[in-house]
């Protein structure tokens, strides 16, 4: 491979130097084992990529129009496209609950980790110790899934701390995680309060880039504080939104950590989600196509959902 | 102009929110020291009624935590490693030298970080099952356990990454040809001046690179669950204590499982606080985690 590329490098060096006179023959073999040195230095990037994400995609997508127990390789046996058309046969629990649990999961603790950043990064910014209030906020992104999970799980149960406030303040318990009604909603809070810090860190310094003098010539217009919000920091935080919007979108789509921790996705499939029905379709039932085949749509899904917001925040900008 | 008086609502705003991100951590650590039958009864109590460390004694006795601390360390530390070397030398590569393809390389590199993660668990699971010539397997990939049953394959998906990658050259960009030039005519390889010249500079973000990928190496979970249900020897911390709950006496398995939490999270926890300057620069050159 290093080999047939180095002349055409050689070459374009070449190209691109004519003024490179007497000197040239010295410089071409400079070039040349410049490309070769490059090629190296990438090379254990490369292979890994070639093996660990390359080869993969097209196992997986040999898999997902296929039929294996997971034994030998020999024994895959092409089916075209049923595993595709399982997943939303009548019968099929994929596209609901599980796809539209998907989508509420994301959407729920984006709209709520989204809310929370904007109100403490605009807070925040007028205050002191900036860099002790981030910290604290940030906790949580550097704490296994596997802690979050559990404790939050036991903050949830009866004599946990959820509940004890609750009681405290005269409400009665409630059966968070147990409770099909409540446990999505109770994984959601979870979610959007571990992924928080990234955003509001994200958000403090979309704010930072907002130029003072625009807030002081709103002041001599006497503009109100939520007319200056509504006018200048919003729409001038929008990169950093759609920033916070995407990337959380993204995890929360994928994530299931947090779900195997806490409910399994149960109590009966109220919070299961794709990734986790893929993880068990394979690993659990040894399905390896419908496993597969899930994996695709999801990507599908996860792919349109980026593409629709990159959409609609350009379509904004174009209004505004 | 902005602060024409004491923003307490915005303290207001901004204490109440840090409360309510600390204290469950603070839950974690007290319920950690409550002993048998004072955690998950009614009426609530926050603090323990004595600092009872049998907790940790019982965590640490039933978790065999050298191994897991063994497998989470060197999972961690070869996956940093190698996430931190590869990174340079192809960072360096599409940085600072001239060979055709370059574009290319660099496009795939940014396509490779648009995958999501799960599109790859069942297919590596299987490429490392059947992998030539390891865990008693053939040349075929066949008879055996394959690599599944090794502590590489924790690190292995991981081992490469391409926004290391990106990290870097974005990075390596900024510093100047002529001083590589200089080098160069003064007789320095291509290897001298990456390890020589290049390295020394990048030092800061290699800081922030390695603390990103080590925070999320430690975490990592449903990887090594994965990896771990194929051969318990192989186990991380996380994994073992999500596993502690099923092996304890039920009427303390909380405080043991927050004592075995506590231990697991106060490394990367003290890691982070003492670094924190470079990692929150990681996240605001990413905007990702």
């Amino acid at each position: 491979m290093v080999n047939t590329l180095a002349p055409e490098a050689a070459e374009g060096a070449v190209r691109g130097r004519p003024s490179a006179g007497p000197a040239v023959g010295g410089r071409t073999r400079a070039r040349r084992r410049q490309a070769v040195v490059a090629w190296l230095f990438l090379a254990p990037a490369l292979l890994f990529f070639a093996v660990f994400l390359i080869l993969p995609l097209g196992f997986a997508l040999l898999l997902s129009m296929s039929r294996w127990t997971g034994f030998a390789l020999g024994d895959i046996q092409p089916v075209g496209p049923a595993n595709y058309t399982g997943l939303f046969a009548s019968g099929s629990t994929f596209l609901v609950p599980v796809l539209t649990n998907t989508l509420l999961f994301a959407l729920g603790s984006v709209a709520l980790a989204l809310a929370g950043s904007v109100v403490v990064a605009t807070c925040i910014d007028h205050l002191h110790l900036q860099g002790l209030w981030r910290t604290l906020y940030f906790l949580p992104i550097v704490t296994t899934v596997v802690a979050v999970g559990n404790v939050w799980k036991y903050m949830y149960e009866p004599g946990g701390l959820v509940n004890g406030v609750l009681n405290a303040l005269g409400a009665g318990s409630v059966a968070f995680l147990e409770d099909p009604d409540t446990a999505l909603p109770s994984l959601v809070v979870v979610q959007a309060w571990a992924s928080v810090g990234t955003a509001i860190l994200v958000l403090t310094a979309g704010l930072k880039s907002i130029p003072g003098s625009y807030y002081e010539a709103a002041a001599l217009d006497g503009a109100g504080p939520v007319t200056v919000f509504r006018r200048i920091t919003l729409p001038l935080l929008r990169p950093s939104l759609m920033l916070v919007c995407v990337t959380q979108f993204l995890t929360g789509l994928q994530s299931f950590g947090l779900i195997i921790v806490m409910t399994r996705g149960g109590p009966g499939g109220a919070t299961d989600v794709a990734a986790l029905e893929m993880y068990r379709q394979a690993f659990a039932h040894g399905d390896w196509g419908a496993a597969s085949a899930a994996a695709f749509v999801l990507f599908a899904v996860v792919l349109a959902v980026t593409l629709a917001q990159v959409w609609l925040f350009g379509r904004k900008g174009e209004d505004a | 102009m902005r602060r024409r008086r004491f923003p307490w609502l915005s303290y207001l705003v901004v204490v109440t929110g840090a409360v309510l991100t600390v204290v469950p951590f603070l839950d974690m650590v007290m319920t950690s020291f409550k002993g048998p039958g004072e955690a998950g009864t009614l009426p609530y109590r926050f603090l323990p009624e004595a600092f009872d460390l049998s907790n940790y004694r019982a965590a640490l006795h039933q978790l065999n935590l050298p191994v897991l601390f063994r497998n989470s360390v060197v999972a961690t530390a070869v996956i940093t490693g190698s996430v931190l070397l590869t990174s340079s030398l192809a960072g360096y590569a599409l940085a600072k030298l001239r060979f055709r393809g370059r574009d290319f390389v660099f496009r795939f590199v940014l396509s490779t970080m648009m995958f999501p993660p799960f599109l790859f668990f069942v297919p590596r699971f299987l490429i490392l099952a059947h992998w030539p010539l390891a865990g008693g397997n053939d040349l075929l990939g066949r008879g055996g356990s394959g690599l599944t049953a090794s502590i590489l394959a924790l690190a292995v998906p991981f081992l490469v990454n391409g926004f290391g990658i990106f990290l870097m050259r974005q990075f390596m960009v900024s510093i100047p040809d002529e001083v590589l030039e200089a080098a160069r005519v003064d007789g320095a390889g291509e290897f001298a001046v990456w390890w020589r010249i290049v390295m020394p500079q990048t030092a800061p973000v290699l800081v922030t690179l390695g603390l990103l990928t080590f925070v999320d190496a430690w975490n990592e979970y449903i990887w090594a669950l994965l990896v771990s249900t194929a051969d318990p020897d192989v186990m991380t911390l996380p994994v073992g204590i999500q596993l502690l709950q099923d092996h304890v006496d039920p009427a303390r398995t909380t405080p043991v499982v927050m004592a075995g939490l506590v231990l697991s999270v106060l490394p990367v926890l003290v890691l982070f606080l003492l670094l924190q300057k470079y990692y929150v620069r990681g996240v605001m050159l990413s905007g990702l985690k």
